[in-house]
């Protein structure tokens, strides 16, 4: 049995790292409220840009091809984070990245990633999986429109001068603190929502200023930053919920060691005692012998 | 006043405007535009600018956009924009030096790279930055 020092030294070093997840759960919390706050406010912008592309942009159904003579290959934005202690958070976006990856070749493509986030850098290159670039941020807040915009920049420019056939990108769908899903959402060549209200009759009622054509590739580019900005914020509350989990349910598991350890800590006292007493009494018989 | 008409300006971080208004006036690659109530439906790009917002009781809101989009329809206007910031004074010195970078960056590309119109964009925004510290410094020159 271990000795009651080592166990009191087992209790304080659980303890103190239970503060610490305490400590992050709470952080965790606070954060996922002010990523929720800001998934909430990009909706209006989403859904009004939706509007505006689906008269312009999706009108023009043959221009939205990729460029004749493109090489095969298919770039993957993978959102992850720059940080651990998420739970399963970035082993299942990997997971999921490597599964489209398998798919994009059996489609005859070449896969490249491009990493956003240390966790995503690090395994691809650990891996040597072919890695297009990389995005490490360490900021606080992942999820701005700069960096949304530098990536978009950077898919359309390979997209337009034919390095890439396709992108799309693999981020974390937030559902609830408790889940949260990674999918796969193709990026370009773009792809027009279901035909809703995409009605010709619709289109032609606009005036459009300077001309349709004029106006698809500033529109085009709208859609593909807001796109990427908002599968920013969407990762960006996931990493939280998750961190949140991971951390409460470590709280958890950490007051269940103190407990136990307690436990054994009061039964190697009391066996301490009880061995003594025996001692005790054994000289005090022998004594009287 | 049946002369009024709800008028949105939307940026990606938020809603930055939302209620009735008279006019609008703003800048579009062709120059400057102003919706009225009643307007025809209507799609533009917004050029890097100063959006005036003119309120039913003629008090003005100005905001400097960075580019983006506009909307009317069904006579109500949405105004996409990248970003959008009350015009303020701020240090014109720094600003001319940006401006000084960004044209000579605008200069070393070539006309035929992808990153020309990226470049030429950098140098509209700057300039209708300077404008709006212009403004915010005089207001009588708006």
């Amino acid at each position: 049995m271990a000795t009651l020092k080592a166990i009191r030294r087992r209790i304080s070093s659980v303890k103190s790292t239970q503060q610490i997840t305490r400590a992050m759960k709470l952080v965790a919390a606070a954060r996922l409220r002010r990523a929720q706050e800001a998934l909430l406010a990009a909706r209006p912008y989403h859904e009004a840009l939706r509007r505006v592309a689906s008269s312009t942009l999706f009108a023009e159904r043959a221009a939205l091809g990729a460029p004749e003579g493109a090489s095969p290959v298919s770039l993957i934005l993978v959102i992850a984070s720059d940080r651990g202690l998420c739970g399963g958070y970035n082993a299942n976006l990997i997971r999921k990245a490597e599964e489209e990856a398998r798919r994009i070749r059996g489609a005859g493509l070449e896969p490249a990633f491009f990493a956003v986030g240390r966790k995503a850098a690090d395994h691809f290159k650990r891996v040597k999986a072919p890695l297009a670039g990389e995005s490490i941020n360490n900021v606080p807040r992942l999820a701005t429109f700069a960096l949304a915009r530098a990536l978009a920049t950077r898919a359309l420019t390979d997209f337009r001068s034919g390095k890439i056939r396709e992108a799309g990108m693999v981020y974390s769908q937030f559902r609830s603190a408790l889940s949260q899903r990674p999918v796969y959402e193709r990026l370009l060549p773009i792809v027009a929502p279901e035909a809703d209200e995409t009605d010709a009759a619709a289109v032609d009622r606009y005036l459009v200023e300077p001309s349709r054509t004029e106006l698809m590739p500033v529109v085009l580019r709208r859609y593909v930053e807001a796109s990427i900005f908002h599968a920013l914020l969407e990762g960006e509350a996931s990493e939280h919920g998750a961190r949140m989990t991971a951390m409460d349910s470590a709280t958890n598991n950490a007051s269940e060691m103190i407990e136990s350890l307690t436990l054994e800590m009061n039964r190697a006292r009391q066996a301490t005692i009880t061995k003594e007493l025996m001692d005790i009494v054994g000289g005090a018989e022998a004594l009287r012998g | 006043m049946a002369h009024e008409f709800v008028m949105r300006l939307i940026t990606p971080t938020g809603v930055m405007f939302d209620g009735p208004v008279r006019e609008v006036d703003a800048v579009n690659p062709i120059g400057e535009f102003g919706v009225l109530a009643d307007h025809v439906d209507y799609i533009t790009a917004l050029s890097p600018g100063i959006l005036t917002i003119t309120r039913p009781d003629g008090a003005r809101n100005q905001f400097l956009v960075s580019g983006g989009l506009a909307e009317v329809k069904d006579g109500a206007m949405t105004v996409l924009a990248d970003e959008a910031e009350t015009p303020r004074v701020v240090d014109e010195a720094e600003l001319a030096a940006a401006m000084q970078r960004a044209e000579e960056a605008l200069a070393a590309i070539s006309l035929y790279d992808v990153a020309y119109a990226e470049a030429a964009e950098d140098v509209a925004r700057l300039r209708a930055r300077i404008r709006a510290s212009e403004m915010a410094r005089n207001p009588a020159s708006s």
